[in-house]
């Protein structure tokens, strides 16, 4: 970025100093009460500390001897992966077809949205009685194909399918619509151009559109990370508090329920200090090995 | 949406005007995902048109005759004054969405444009900030702004701030974010051409950046719009009296208790959706006219 | 690892800034009015209460103020919500503000020490030096006093029975007796085999969501009506030995495979859903759960409320039960001339004898006179009736006293406990280990 446009650095502050401002005040502040509140004694939501732990990192250290909080990681590592890979996938092949039709694209655009318009709760409860042991959808099925052993699909053989399918589906359509933006950044001379030289296909997305989107699946990539570590409300709403036997925490849920069912909120705020430093470490992480291109 | 293909080169082999192959095979694809997508949605509005206690028994069924009802609708409108709170949620969302947009749009400009030092640590902050669960930070925000005297008032104008504000700050870094993703994969020419022809800074942005990301800038202005909208958990916070309800908060009173009533719970959640969603196709119309105005004129 | 080192000095200055935002006492900023010059003049006053939405005695609850504003000119302020965790928060955030209600409708126990170790409520008997007449229509001793320092600061409206729900129409199909008020826990698994041998659930319960009930009735077991309520201080001391062996009847009850094969897994709606399906013979609830079955039984005659059936030192008719909320006024309302009297008469209002009919027929009830029965009940309301008028003694619920934390803990642990992943004494002492 060397254009002499941005040598000169004074509007920089009419861009970033109202948007930081607000982030100061209502985010970055109570966060900063955030930290100060894991070392203290809390006894409810709501309440004043009673003073520091002691140790004031006693926290931390319960932290580490959690079983529960090593389950929640690990699930939102794999859910993590699992979101890269398949809404992120799926979001960019869907993309990419779109880009290829002509008929009908208006309706795919209108119905993909569809699933982030509704409401965690009715979607919770959608897939609940799909999945229903006593009389779900999937169940009834089963029995008119002869099954008769019901499957139990919360219990600890099933319940990572169970959980994982509808947040992966849920989301698809976000970021479909955020690379179909992308493309459609792409100005169209650039295709008619490439189309001249004779390039179609699979070489246009393979020469043109996926470089051109680079910038955008990074971003992608990033909501995906920051996402996985935040999703909460369809768990919730579907597994309970981690259901099946305490296996299908996420870090989420699990700050959710110590801060609010448990009212253990200097714990409930450490959990949310682990998620936004992994958070950060990871999308740094994905930042570098991906470099940003700058025009 | 493109509008190029009019004129297709000539090929060396191959018919055209023929079905290929290889679109029925995308056509198919694209079918089933939007079968995946739309169904929950029909399966929704159906069982809000249900007789209670018929849902859990019987809800992948289309309802007719006996099974056919309103009454799960009738409930709705006695006990709530819908208009009054889709009036609240939409001066609440559009406030927000406008706001986040504006502020936003020249984050992400200044972010993505310019060379400074610390720049990458507001980088990161921006991007921590987005993992801050809404659930930590409600209540010194809460002390905060009563400390400014804006909650727990009469007035509803106040209350509405009072949501607004957080949600602002709240939907900022996401915005942030993807706008600096689509600004990025911008090429510089047209700046460096519209600096050129004696454009200030902020002319350029207004009529170089906005113009050519406009498709970007109403994407975000949607899910702004959504999350502000369907954001229940501030909503729940700030909002006290009825006549500050917004049309979410107002609903999930009427469904929060007991849960059994599936039916009342369905048509709650068709109320909340519709008008998003015409929102939602009203604003993809004019990402597509977004589309056709090209680059600028120099 | 610059940009990290850079993330973190951020972080600390943000906590060097918020260590200036401490000096502001919120609490100190409490907003008071000047007194107004006339106490006759109308006044507004501000109410929490958990009538929120589409609670059960909403419409009674609005019906009862806006006669009490017809009556005095008054206008209530009403921001009642629904009864949860959230919830809960909000209204203790408020007093930590300095921005609480006149008059709130909140629970007794441990849940408001805060409130009344910080001064921000009225004691009745500070009410009463002025207004003698306040709540004299209750018995004094079934107010619910404070379990901080046992004295009354609010005043209950319907209180809550817990009974053993049973499906009438499952027990004949299986050739098992209705059981009455002289059922043991001994016949009671009987029929338990019975039933599971007919292929059908015993029990409707979800471990993982609610297990509450039988927890408390199965360590009702092993105590007295006078020994219940008492909170244990080791899994070894006699409180501690009953809480553990209570646990471990409900292990017994998993592992004689009487709780759905998916107690683990379910939600408690779903197991009540057997019970409505007819697959299900027993559930233990509270007396709210009467709406439930009014609302998805095919027939309500099918069901009937009794004892849960008892061993050891507890008769079968000694029930839990109690009043676990009731309405407090303010320090802040009482200290200002202008809105006093209208908090005390609203109070007198919200719990006369007719309006506390109103709000639940079957409960139990602080009444001097007894609520007036309803002219209208149904089989399944008469047969709470006759239970509660039955019962022989009535204890509150022993894990009201414990905090929030330890409570959800141990609850949580109840599965582990019943799959034998952790023992009956482990989770109690993890759970009294829990001081905050």
């Amino acid at each position: 970025m060397n254009s002499t446009i941005y040598k000169k650095k004074s509007p920089l502050a009419v861009f970033l100093i109202p948007a930081f401002l607000f982030m100061a005040l209502f985010l970055y502040y109570p966060f900063a009460m955030n930290i100060y509140n894991s070392f203290c004694n809390i006894t409810g939501l709501g309440t004043a500390a009673e003073g520091f732990n002691s140790p004031w990192y006693l926290n931390y250290g319960k932290l580490f001897q959690d079983p529960i909080m090593n389950t929640a990681l690990f699930n939102t590592m794999l859910l993590m992966i699992l979101t890269i890979i398949f809404q992120v996938g799926i979001a960019l092949l869907l993309a990419l077809l779109i880009d290829n039709i002509k008929k009908g694209t208006q309706f795919f655009r209108t119905v993909y949205f569809f699933p982030i318009v509704i409401s965690a709760t009715a979607l919770g409860l959608l897939f609940n009685l799909i999945f229903l042991y006593d009389g779900g959808m999937v169940n009834q099925l089963l029995l008119k194909f002869g099954v008769t052993d019901m499957i139990d699909w919360k219990d600890e053989a099933h319940f990572l399918f169970t959980m994982m399918t509808p947040v992966m589906w849920q989301y698809v359509g976000f970021y479909f619509v955020i690379i179909v933006t992308g493309l459609n950044n792409i100005s169209p001379d650039i295709y008619e151009a490439a189309e001249i030289d004779g390039a179609s296909g699979f070489n246009r997305v393979r020469y043109i559109s996926l470089p051109l989107l680079h910038n955008v699946l990074i971003t992608c990539l990033i909501l995906a990370v920051t996402g996985a570590l935040k999703v909460f409300d369809l768990p919730w709403v579907m597994m309970g508090a981690g259901m099946p036997m305490d296996q299908s925490w996420l870090t989420g849920t699990y700050m959710y329920n110590q801060t609010f069912t448990m009212g253990d909120v200097d714990y409930g705020s450490t959990i949310a200090i682990v998620i936004v430093v992994i958070g950060v470490v990871v999308s740094q992480a994905a930042n570098r090995i991906f470099k940003e291109k700058d025009y | 949406m493109r509008t190029a293909d009019t004129r297709e080169p000539a090929r060396p082999h191959g018919v055209r005007r023929r079905v290929q192959p290889g679109k029925v095979l995308i056509y198919l694809v694209l079918s089933f995902w939007a079968v995946t997508t739309v169904y929950p949605f029909l399966w929704v509005i159906m069982n809000s048109f249900k007789v209670k206690g018929l849902i859990r028994s019987d809800s992948f069924s289309v309802p007719t005759g006996d099974s056919f009802t309103l009454d799960n609708y009738k409930t709705a409108f006695d006990r709530v004054d819908i208009s009054g709170a889709y009036k609240n949620s939409l001066v609440i969302s559009a406030a927000v969405t406008v706001v986040v947009v504006l502020l936003a749009g020249f984050a992400a400009y200044g972010m993505a444009r310019y060379q400074f030092r610390g720049r990458n640590a507001l980088h990161s902050l921006i991007i921590a900030s987005m993992m801050f669960p809404v659930f930590s930070t409600i209540i010194p925000v809460f002390r905060m702004m009563f400390g400014w005297h804006i909650v727990n008032t009469n007035s509803v104008a106040l209350s509405q701030l009072s949501v607004i504000l957080p949600q602002i700050a709240g939907n900022l870094s996401f915005a942030i974010v993807v706008l600096m993703g689509f600004i990025r994969g911008l090429p510089i020419d047209l700046e460096e051409a519209a600096y050129l022809e004696g454009y200030n800074i902020y002319q350029i942005f207004f009529k170089v950046i906005v113009p050519i990301a406009k498709p970007s800038f109403a994407t975000v202005a949607i899910f702004t719009f959504l999350w502000s909208y369907n954001d229940l958990f501030t909503q729940m916070f700030f909002l006290r009296y009825k006549d500050a309800f917004t049309i979410t908060r107002l609903l999930n009173e009427i469904t929060s208790i007991a849960g059994v009533n599936y039916g009342l719970m369905a048509a709650a959640v068709v109320l909340v959706v519709v008008p998003v969603l015409v929102v939602y196709v009203f604003l993809q119309k004019n990402i597509i006219k977004g589309m056709t105005a090209g680059a600028i004129k120099g | 690892m610059k940009r990290i080192t850079a993330f973190i000095l951020t972080m600390a200055l943000g906590s060097a800034m918020l260590a200036g935002c401490q000096s502001t006492p919120a609490a100190s900023q409490a907003a008071s009015q000047a007194p107004s010059s006339e106490a006759a003049k109308p006044v507004e006053i501000t109410v929490v209460t958990s009538y929120g939405g589409d609670d059960g005695n909403r419409a009674n609850y609005e019906a009862a103020y806006k006669a009490y504003e017809t009556a005095t000119g008054n206008t209530v302020k009403d921001a009642s919500g629904t009864s949860n965790e959230e919830w809960k928060a909000k209204i203790m955030a408020d007093f930590e503000t300095g921005a609480e209600p006149d008059v709130l409708f909140y629970f007794n126990g441990v849940d408001a020490n805060k409130l009344v170790q910080g001064g921000k409520v009225v004691s009745i008997d500070e009410i009463r030096k002025t207004y003698p007449d306040y709540a004299s229509n209750m018995t004094d001793d079934r107010l619910g006093a404070s379990p901080a320092d046992g004295k009354n600061y609010s005043v209950p409206v319907n209180g809550y029975w817990e009974g053993l729900f049973i499906n009438k129409k499952v027990l004949k199909d299986c050739g098992v007796e209705v059981p009455g008020a002289d059922y043991t826990w001994d016949q009671f698994l009987k029929d338990c085999e019975t039933i599971k041998s007919k292929g059908i659930t015993p029990i409707a319960c979800s471990l993982q969501e609610v297990p509450h009930y039988w927890f408390e009735y199965c360590i009702f077991n092993h105590g007295t009506p006078a020994t219940h309520p008492k909170l244990p201080a080791s899994s070894t001391d006699e409180v501690g030995k009953a809480w553990a062996e209570g646990l471990n009847d409900i292990k017994t009850l998993y592992t004689k495979g009487y709780f759905p094969k998916n107690t683990t897994t379910a939600t408690d709606a779903e197991t009540f859903q057997l019970m409505a399906d007819d697959k299900a013979a027993f559930a233990i609830d509270g007396s709210w759960k009467i709406g439930w079955f009014q609302e998805n039984a095919k027939s309500i005659d099918d069901f009937t409320v009794t004892y849960v059936p008892g061993e050891n030192g507890r008769k079968s008719t000694d029930i839990i039960g109690g009043l676990s909320m009731g309405y407090y006024i303010t320090q802040k309302a009482w200290s200002d001339p202008a809105k006093q009297k209208a908090c005390v008469d609203f109070v007198k209002a919200m719990t006369t004898d007719e309006v506390v009919s109103t709000f639940g027929a079957t409960a139990v009830t602080a009444l001097k006179n007894g609520t007036i029965a309803k002219s209208d009940t149904d089989s399944l309301e008469q047969a709470a009736m006759a239970m509660t008028k039955g019962a022989t003694g009535i204890t509150p619920a022993t894990q009201d006293g414990l905090i929030q934390t330890a409570r959800t803990a141990l609850f949580a642990d109840i599965k582990n406990i019943a799959t034998g992943k952790t023992t009956a004494e482990k989770a109690i002492d993890a759970c009294l280990a829990i001081k905050s």
